[in-house]
């Protein structure tokens, strides 16, 4: 069923993208890059950074391996993807070190997780490596900004009850006192948690048990 | 014929992404480096308290500070003959770096930046906070520094701890006084 | 020998792969809804994680850095972790045919693990040795395991006896248990120091 909605839409690359902010959203739905979900999501600019970094390597390998779809040989497909998506992410670290070293130490060796972040690796096999190069473009963008409105809306929460800032501006009232555990991991985990559960409740989602 | 193929294919998108990846490096391994050396001589100045912009920055240290290498040691001398120097050591959750200044009597301390730390934020992480580092100005470290119970700072070497982060206050402690020694017997003998 | 006692303690607890740094999160949650598929992952990344971390560490020191190519480290972890894997793979099924039952399914799910790539870039990062390095990636690797286990096993037992709301079953579940878990680790904080 899911497939069939799908292929209907496939038609114009602005639903698709529209289907990867909402519907096929990558965190809430599939729940798939959580581990840089959780990890960078402290403070608002480096969700924005992971987010771009992410979109950035989704728009490329999707733009690489759409081009060469009719040419990647079967057998090395997989690592053809990896190839791709390591040096585009090469391409984002060296990008950040050279422009935004702050936010580049703060999130360091999560910049390299990125590769074995499952969205992209997803979306080249399922989608990219069987779609034109427009579309297989717009729907890197429609994954890579649902995967960052994401990130940020975890991290508006967790910076502004964990720092009492958002975006370094004091945001919380003069006498507020930071709950310290949420800009550590367990503050991660419980609202990404609470996420999931107002998300998926509004979309309907169930899990199979 | 199929392999033929498979090799080829490799081949070209290998040198594809290494044609690429070689042109970014190009292109941005001079700005890594040049932030490096910022980041380097924006601590220094700090530490220092000189004041400087954006756009003077680099005019301003070389104008005010003399670097001295000694076995393999970096110094860093004001023209007022303070001296400033690395320290790195562990903390409860991850390493902390910074650099800490000395007046010319070498004894007692001028300021303390702190350039790397993990510790928990708004406990041992507020080690990082100029309020706090302001603490240390003017303490000596000889015999040794010693860090005290928040409020309970008298002689000339003690300095309160942060409140609730004695672990932290601990490890700073032992990092200042493990490495400061050996950097100003050196730098004594200039 | 004390130093790398503190890395394995401190890789094991205080600095927990899972609960601090929040790595390898997606076989986490999939895998924990029942205690035996996580004790199956469990050993199956114990065994990859040690074995390309020391297989990246002489590729990384010996050839890459002599040569000046350590720009493109990523690739090549990345490369020789899915070749390592693959390998594994083989060899269980030719020599080891009882263990491939009970846990080859976990293997090809390994490659997508960040703990695995996370753990040779934490070496690169902390220029471990070599002996660290392998007492850094069986300690980390024992470390997944343990927290995965523990949120299994309340995992289920929790869904036998309680209503869980709908909207936050299964994965949302899984995440509270994993925070709390996470909170109770931050005990451990302060019990050794690493550089």
């Amino acid at each position: 069923m899911a497939k069939n909605i799908k292929k209907l839409l496939r038609a114009k690359g602005f639903k698709v993208m529209m289907i990867g902010l909402w519907r096929d959203n990558p965190v809430f739905c599939m729940l798939l890059g959580i581990c840089s979900g959780l990890a960078v999501t402290n403070k608002v600019e480096n969700a924005i950074a992971m987010g771009a970094g992410v979109t950035f390597v989704l728009i490329f390998t999707a733009l690489t391996i759409s081009a060469l779809r009719n040419f990647i040989p079967a057998r090395v497909r997989i690592i053809t993807y990896m190839i791709a998506i390591a040096s585009f992410v090469i391409i984002v670290d060296r990008f950040l070190q050279a422009f935004y070293p702050v936010i580049r130490e703060a999130i360091g060796p999560y910049v390299g997780l990125i590769i074995t972040n499952c969205i992209i690796m997803g979306r080249a096999e399922a989608f990219a490596s069987k779609n034109k190069i427009t579309h297989s473009m717009m729907d890197g963008l429609g994954v890579g900004l649902g995967y960052s409105y994401t990130l940020v809306i975890i991290a508006i929460v967790r910076e502004s009850l964990g720092f009492g800032t958002i975006l370094g501006f004091r945001v919380m009232p003069d006498g507020w006192t930071n709950w310290v555990m949420m800009a550590m991991a367990p503050g991660a985990f419980f609202v990404l948690s609470i996420y999931l559960w107002i998300t998926r409740t509004i979309a309907g989602v169930e899990s199979k048990e | 014929m199929k392999v033929l193929k498979i090799i080829i294919f490799v081949v070209l998108l290998g040198s594809f992404f290494t044609t690429l990846l070689v042109a970014i490096n190009h292109y941005t391994t001079p700005i890594i480096q040049k932030n490096e050396e910022l980041k380097k001589k924006r601590s220094v100045l700090d530490v220092f308290d000189i004041s400087y912009t954006k756009e003077n920055l680099e005019d301003i240290f070389s104008d005010n500070i003399e670097v001295v290498q000694k076995e393999n040691k970096e110094f860093y001398l004001s023209l007022s003959r303070e001296v400033a120097f690395g320290i790195k050591g562990s903390g409860v959750w991850g390493p902390i770096k910074g650099i800490i200044a000395f007046n010319p009597d070498f004894e007692s301390i001028k300021g303390i930046t702190i350039i790397h730390q993990e510790e928990t934020p708004g406990l041992g992480g507020r080690i990082s906070e100029e309020e706090y580092l302001a603490k240390f100005q003017g303490k000596k470290v000889f015999p040794a520094l010693k860090i005290v119970p928040h409020g309970k700072a008298k002689a000339e070497n003690e300095v309160d701890a942060i409140t609730g982060a004695t672990m932290t206050s601990k490890a700073f402690e032992e990092l200042i006084n493990n490495q400061v020694g050996e950097y100003l017997a050196l730098i004594k003998e200039n | 020998m004390g130093n790398l006692l503190t890395i394995f303690i401190a890789a094991v607890f205080t600095h927990n792969i899972a609960l601090t740094y929040l790595l390898g999160m997606c076989p986490f949650i999939a895998l924990s809804k029942s205690f035996k598929t996580a004790f199956g992952m469990g050993i199956a990344v114990i065994f990859v994680v040690t074995l390309t971390a020391a297989i990246n560490w002489p590729i990384y020191h010996l050839i890459l850095v002599p040569a000046g190519c350590e720009l493109i480290y990523y690739i090549v972890f990345i490369i020789v972790i899915a070749a390592s894997v693959q390998l594994v793979e083989m060899i269980m099924e030719k020599f080891f045919v009882v263990l491939q039952a009970s846990f080859g399914i976990f293997l090809p799910l390994i490659t997508v693990n960040c703990t695995v790539l996370a753990v040779s870039l934490f070496m690169v990062l902390r220029s471990y040795s070599y002996l660290a390095t392998i007492v850094f990636a069986f300690g980390s690797a024992v470390g997944w395991m343990l927290a995965i286990l523990i949120v299994a096993a309340i995992n289920e037992k929790l869904r036998l006896v309680s209503d869980i709301p709908k909207g936050l079953r299964g994965p949302g579940i899984i995440m509270i248990i994993a925070g709390i878990i996470a909170l109770a680790f931050l005990g451990f904080g302060g019990m050794v120091r690493i550089q």
